[in-house]
């Protein structure tokens, strides 16, 4: 691992475990076994860490999700598609690391709009991906006619909704069924019958 | 300055409300006490006798931002007639409503610190689940009359309607290229209809809004 790879995991590691507020540079070097200056060297400022500690933790803890071509099932556009909310849930812990960078993202994007256009490529990323597996759905008769723009829309809205809860984790509120109403609501769109996407016991 | 407990009815809202204002101006992070006392024309100390810390102030200052959202929500619910009119407005008021819950900055700032506040946790808990018990209510209320499908799980739609204003929210908040709040109004008026069986169209006075914009 090159020293800015060390330097881009323990920024990772630091911000989903303290926030961007609380990181300290020095912990940073520590961690990646740098100099501080090295890390100042590279992260002139905050923003500029927070940007780059985000892209390094969307490709690698969606390792599966950007190679996703050969991991996701091949039974089903359904069964890719639930695949996918799946990837995008915080459902493992570098999946929760990247989540807690997501929504550090959105907070200081909404006072900083320099780190918008961060965002806006992150969801740009995601949607094409979504919107693309189905409008193949579509093209393959499997989904209902649909504006697959749209119900790329509406997915990663319903996703935000729902990681940020499954983030917090409301004792109270069952994730597994929430997990089930997204994917049923999703099929909904899709003029799929049934429940969810796929059902589990299949 | 020493703390004056005896005016604390007069002081603490005064307080609260500078702190909703300066909070969501700067966030959290970047808000000293000092900014929210000279807002409030009043001292650090005091601010800090009253409050301990500044995620108490953004807990209460969330609070008083929700509890004048769900008094005007409560208030034009209370005019509305029938489910389909009370879910129209409910969706228009969350997207459309002016300041308060539309824009979703204070949401966020809970977000974040509620992985490492408990008490953030606590209150971010009790927000939501009265904003899905809201939802859930009124398609009971429309299952019972018929205008609803008795086919939807109303906690289930609740906690689709309240996720996906979230997940467009933050959308609008953040300015996305294509994402309005009349357009999320769209979406989430077409995702009630499909889910619950029936027509929602935008109300007139929503499109007089969205008109104005």
């Amino acid at each position: 691992m090159s020293a800015r790879e060390r330097i881009l995991a323990a920024a990772v590691s630091q911000i989903a475990a303290e926030g961007i507020d609380g990181v300290r540079i020095a912990r940073i070097a520590t961690e990646a076994r740098v100099s501080p200056a090295l890390v100042h060297y590279h992260f002139a400022t905050r923003d500029a860490l927070l940007a780059e500690a985000l892209d390094y933790s969307y490709v690698h803890a969606g390792e599966a999700r950007i190679t996703s071509g050969d991991t996701l099932p091949r039974t089903s556009h359904a069964a890719r598609l639930q695949s996918m909310i799946e990837a995008c849930l915080p459902t493992s812990e570098p999946l929760r690391q990247d989540w807690v960078l997501w929504v550090e993202l959105w907070l200081r994007a909404v006072r900083n709009p320099e780190l918008r256009p961060v965002a806006e490529e992150l969801y740009a990323r995601l949607h094409a991906w979504f919107a693309r597996e189905i409008a193949e759905g579509v093209k393959d008769g499997e989904f209902a006619r649909c504006d697959p723009d749209e119900v790329a829309d509406l997915a990663l809205a319903l996703i935000d909704g729902y990681g940020v809860r499954t983030l917090i984790g409301d004792p109270a509120m069952p994730l597994e069924r929430g997990r089930r109403a997204v994917s049923g609501a999703v099929a909904r769109e899709l003029g799929l019958d049934g429940e969810q996407l796929v059902d589990r016991a299949a | 300055m020493s703390p004056r407990p005896k005016v604390e009815h007069l002081r603490k809202p005064q307080i609260i409300a500078a702190a909703a204002d300066v909070l969501y101006e700067r966030g959290l992070f970047d808000t000293r006490i000092g900014d929210i006392a000279e807002r409030a024309g009043t001292s650090s100390p005091t601010i800090l006798y009253y409050f301990e810390s500044k995620d108490r102030l953004l807990e209460e200052a969330v609070d008083l931002t929700d509890r004048e959202f769900y008094e005007r929500m409560t208030e034009g619910q209370a005019q509305r007639r029938g489910a389909v009119e009370k879910l129209v407005h409910l969706i228009e008021e969350t997207s459309l409503g002016p300041g308060g819950l539309s824009d979703w900055t204070l949401w966020m700032e809970m977000w974040v610190r509620a992985r490492r506040d408990p008490a953030v946790r606590d209150s971010y808990f009790r927000l939501d689940r009265r904003q899905r018990e809201l939802i859930a209510n009124i398609v009971r209320e429309g299952q019972a009359s018929g205008d609803f499908d008795s086919g939807a799980d109303p906690d289930d739609f609740a906690l689709v309607l309240s996720g996906l204003m979230d997940g467009l929210g933050v959308q609008v908040t953040l300015g996305q290229p294509d994402v309005t709040a009349e357009r999320m109004v769209d979406r989430c008026l077409a995702l009630a209809s499909l889910e619950l069986g029936c027509e929602l169209e935008p109300s007139d006075s929503a499109l007089r809004r969205g008109a104005r914009r």
